[in-house]
């Protein structure tokens, strides 16, 4: 291998954890957008949605469908059960404290993320689970670049993904009801806008978005581990504030940001050194550019 | 409010002396264990946990081992943490009625727990903690019934060098105590053979993605990949080297050596992979026979430390019988005189720091779906 | 508040330290005592972080890394200069806090939730360093075999803190005492009020004149600081650190028992962290379910008192109008 196919290779490779960490920190920044509030349980929704699609798959494998049917039954399965405990989440957990000092629905989101780290670990076990892909194993080689047919489905369905999501998000009617809850709460209140229902909705797709994440990313390290949320979330989180919290393309280019950062860390650099490397980054664009990538000034309303 | 604080105060005080009573001495001895028996590391730990028990239990069936006491397990989650180490270790310490403790697993846990326990007078046997510094404390109390890891480190790299020829090698390791000094081992005999390292790594315990590494690792060639760590990132090292096409062998160490790394790698990428133990083929040895028969028929396949854990409680069964009495000094000095006990590796010994000596370093590969037995190397 | 109702209070607390010296008396159980003493370090810290999250309102979120740099300060002093507990302090607070104010430097510029990510990175770039420098922090095997604090009695000669438990729960209830007694002062100076203007309003705060960067930079300093302390002592009662006593789940327990205690109120950092401190021991009985229920009940509690134990009426008194949402637009 030349250095420049070592080059390509590295960046095929932190695209596809990019594209992971994005459909994640979609979701903190969505959630982050319409009531200023860094969901630290994202990260095990995301776990949860590993493991609904690795129940979905042991249940569905003995049917014998095609990999690309089994697949999107896994996808729209493991959004269902997400999307459901995201609503829930919100219902139970968020809505009666919105109105309470801010810093106490993060105390609540940590204590949810325990609550659900620890009920995966009692569930599943605490041990690694082997993860099956659905997908079958194809490796191609263009032009001494090594790509896999799983790498091709996470860059595409991220991509779909979000494209979908900025569609929703600027072309639809409740699209426009997020945007609006965002800016002003209670003028949206006032103008008959649902903004519980809005809310709700945005903690759905959020989650939704987390479990398709979490499907992708079983399927492709093959083993899932109730603790993995924990890491991943963090870094999706970083991811969108890197980006410019509450800004969903933001979320999107600070997630593969992220991800070819860290691989070309690893690649680089140094393995161990790779999460110094990635937040010095991190401290010195914000020092720059304090609001992130994509970010707007509305932050700094102070 | 104010009245609900004071009384809230009032009550916090108040718990840990309800719960402190009651401690009065039954008759009972107690031998405590600790390990990680909860979070991802929770495995390890019951196996560890079951090899003790099956050992206390046998003594029991067999008759009382001093007259009037029964055995019992106390057994304590030390959540592998260093911190939370000291605080099981004095919780264990302060029960009057336990003579000796067997743990922990994590050598970072062991390290200062060790200190509590040679401050309490008390036996401390640790089935699993492999880092040479621990017994160079010079703790009285301290006996461990596995192989250290410099002795693991040279038996790897002997076979690395001897038997799969390599030249060229890049180590990584897992960060922890046990990862880092067990690859320094490898790293020097490997270098004083004459191999060439060309990379010495770390990653982190918990990372998922090694593809930007192996792809780097890939493009330097080398002709063995060694990884000092634990299964779960061993077998994703394993999986992402054959995704990516990397012909290097590859080797690691006993934090390897459970059935689940060859699952989670997904059955065929790990054929081939070699492995060192802190022991030869368990199942080789006529001694473990009866060990290995009674353990699996009460809880299934022997885990990687389940044997030393039996062997460190037998030990600990054994100083009891000959203090013939409930005394943590009586128990204490019995280990004294501790010589060729009939263990399950055969006769064992400990050194002037309380490690064991005469222990031979396994190689196992991969074969089939299975662990199989190569041969000794030599560690000495 | 009157100077009558202070003098009260401030004898309440001594009466309640008073008790409190006589625990390992009435009832000397290692374990109890550790236990204490573990959540008793913890409320220090909550202290420390009290300063910079609760009065001066800004999100931290790697707050372990101060007890880091406090515990490797002490810890490398004393293996390489033999420097004693006693001394040692002092360097770790001067370093921690210095880390402290450096890292405030950034906040000149990035605010809010910025800020909490910056903070994050740091911790995570502590820790990383410790474990990757193997020849200064020995790596993933940290320190070893840092000495125990030493205490000259006249005519006793010397007394070894050794691994006894009773020794460290004294020397971290002194430090509680002396902290919080300090913090108290300090809440009530023109900088205590500054920090408090700067939580609430910090354009408004900036417009009456006060310095608001440099306080930012004091809060985080001192934050540090004790940390530092807290750090320090620590490691001479482990005896050995390792770099994953430091992790990201520490800075987020120290700043659960700040909110929950209450924002900014000293009684509520150290009450909040007693309770989160022993309450994974209370749960030792729950086995694998008890961090199960330790989540629940972090959820359970900060729903029941959403101004935290001591923040109802504290807040209340001080700003009984827009007690309802401080931080939103500080954000």
């Amino acid at each position: 291998m030349t250095s420049l196919q070592v080059f390509i290779q590295q960046l095929a490779n932190g695209l596809t954890l990019g594209s992971i960490y994005a459909l994640i920190a979609l979701g903190y920044t969505m959630v982050y957008g319409v009531i200023q509030l860094i969901n630290f349980a994202h990260g095990e929704v995301f776990m949860v949605g590993a493991y609904a699609t690795l129940m979905l798959v042991l249940l569905i494998s003995p049917l014998g469908l095609p990999w690309w049917v089994a697949l999107v039954v896994c996808a729209l399965g493991a959004a269902l059960v997400c999307g459901a405990l995201g609503g829930l989440a919100e219902q139970f957990a968020y809505r009666p404290i919105r109105s309470a000092p801010r810093l106490n629905a993060l105390i609540t989101a940590i204590g949810l993320s325990f609550f659900l780290q620890n009920a995966l670990m009692l569930i599943f076990g605490a041990t690694d689970r082997q993860f099956p892909s659905v997908i079958p194993f194809v490796r191609w080689n263009v032009g001494g670049i090594t790509l896999t047919l799983m790498q091709v489905i996470v860059w595409a369905s991220s991509a779909a993904l979000m494209a979908g999501l900025q569609a929703l998000v600027m072309r639809t009617k409740l699209g426009k009801a997020m945007r609006a809850t965002a800016q002003d709460r209670t003028a949206c209140a006032l103008l008959g806008i649902p903004v519980d229902r809005v809310i709700r909705l945005t903690f759905v797709i959020g989650s939704m978005l987390a479990a398709v994440g979490g499907m992708l990313f079983g399927m492709n390290y093959g083993t899932i581990n109730f603790h993995d949320g924990y890491l991943t979330g963090m870094k999706a989180f970083t991811a969108a504030v890197l980006g410019g919290i509450g800004n969903i393309p933001g979320a999107m280019v600070g997630g593969l940001v992220l991800g070819l950062l860290e691989g070309l860390g690893a690649g680089y650099l140094s393995s161990q050194w790779k999460n110094v490397f990635t937040f010095l980054i991190l401290v010195a664009l914000l020092l720059f550019k304090p609001t992130g990538l994509l970010g707007e000034r509305v932050a700094e309303r102070a | 409010m104010r009245l609900r604080a004071g009384l809230f105060l009032a009550c916090l005080a108040a718990l840990p002396l309800a719960a402190g009573c009651g401690g009065k001495s039954e008759p009972v001895i107690k031998i405590g264990f600790s390990g990680p028996l909860t979070g991802d590391q929770a495995p390890l730990g019951e196996d560890m946990m079951h090899g003790a028990q099956l050992a206390i239990d046998q003594a029991n069936a067999r008759g009382e081992v001093i007259p009037g006491f029964k055995l019992q397990l106390a057994a304590m989650d030390d959540q592998r943490s260093p911190t939370q180490a000291v605080t099981v270790a004095k919780k264990l310490v302060s029960d009057p009625d336990i003579v000796a403790v067997i743990g922990h697993l994590n050598s970072n846990c062991t390290m200062p727990a060790s200190a509590v326990y040679h401050q309490a007078r008390i036996l401390n046997i640790s089935p699993a903690s492999s880092n040479p510094q621990i017994s160079r404390q010079g703790f009285d109390t301290f006996y461990r019934t596995s192989a250290t890891d410099d002795m693991q480190g040279l038996g790897a790299a002997n076979f690395a060098y001897n038997d799969l020829g390599a030249r060229r090698v890049f180590i990584l390791d897992d960060m922890t105590t046990y990862g880092r000094g067990f690859s320094t081992e490898v790293e020097g005999h490997l270098k004083r053979m004459g191999a060439e390292v060309i990379g010495h790594e770390g990653i982190n315990q918990g990372d998922k993605d090694f593809v930007p590494l192996l792809t780097k690792i890939k493009s330097q060639n080398p002709d063995l990949l060694f990884f000092a760590g634990m299964f779960p990132e061993g077998a994703l090292l394993i999986k992402q080297r054959s995704d990516i096409g990397l012909p290097a062998n590859f080797m690691g160490g006993d934090g390897l050596f459970d059935p689940a790394l060859i699952e989670l790698a997904g059955g065929a990428p790990a054929e081939g992979a070699h492995l060192t133990t802190i022991t030869t083929d368990i199942s080789q040895i006529p001694t473990a026979k009866a060990f290995l028969e009674a353990y699996e028929a009460r809880y299934g396949p022997v885990g990687a430390y389940s044997a030393y854990a039996y062997e460190a409680a037998n030990i600990v069964i054994w100083a009891i019988q000959q203090a013939a009495k409930k005394d943590r000094a009586a128990v204490l000095a019995a280990m004294k005189e501790f010589k060729d006990f009939p263990g399950i590796f055969g006769p064992a010994n400990f050194d002037q720091k309380g490690d064991p000596i005469g222990r031979e370093i396994g190689i196992f590969t991969v074969e089939n779906g299975k662990f199989k037995f190569v041969k000794t190397a030599a560690a000495h | 508040m009157d100077s009558r109702g202070l003098r009260a209070r401030t004898r309440r607390w001594i009466g309640l330290g008073a008790v409190a010296l006589f625990v390992p008396i009435i009832h000397p159980n290692a374990y109890h005592l550790d236990v204490l003493t573990s959540a008793l370090l913890y409320a220090l810290l909550a202290l420390g972080l009290n300063l910079i999250v609760g009065l001066t309102g800004l999100l931290h979120l790697g707050y372990a890394a101060f007890f880091a740099i406090g515990a490797y300060t002490y810890g490398l002093l004393n293996i390489h200069l033999h420097c004693p507990f006693w001394i040692g302090l002092i360097p770790a607070a001067i370093v921690s806090g210095l880390f402290g104010a450096a890292l405030g430097m950034p906040a000149l510029r990035v605010r809010g939730d910025y800020l909490a990510i910056v903070t994050l990175g740091f911790g995570e770039i502590v820790r990383i360093v410790l474990t990757n420098l193997d020849q200064v922090t020995g790596g993933p095997n940290g320190l070893l075999g840092i000495d125990h604090p030493k205490f000259w009695l006249p005519g006793r000669g010397f007394f070894d803190f050794s691994v006894e438990s009773a020794p460290y729960y004294y020397l971290v209830l002194v430090a509680v005492g002396i902290t919080a007694w300090l913090c108290s002062r300090l809440s009530r100076s023109r900088i205590g009020r500054a920090w408090v203007a700067i939580r609430e309003d910090e354009l408004a705060a900036s417009c009456s004149g006060i310095p608001v960067l440099d306080l930012k930079l004091l809060a985080q300093g001192c934050g540090g600081a004790i940390a530092g302390v807290a750090g320090a002592i620590f490691a001479s009662k482990q005896g050995s650190i390792t770099p994953d006593s430091f992790d990201f789940i520490l800075s987020v327990m120290v700043l659960a028992m700040v909110v929950l205690g209450g924002m900014g109120s000293i009684r509520g950092a150290i009450v909040g962290a007693l309770i989160l401190g022993t309450l994974p021991e209370w749960l030792r009985g729950f086995d694998q379910y008890r961090m199960l229920i330790f989540g629940l009940a972090m959820m359970v509690i900060i729903r029941l008192r959403p101004q935290g134990i001591f923040g109802a009426f504290q807040a209340s008194r001080r700003k009984p109008a827009t007690a309802k949402e401080p931080h939103a637009r500080a954000a």
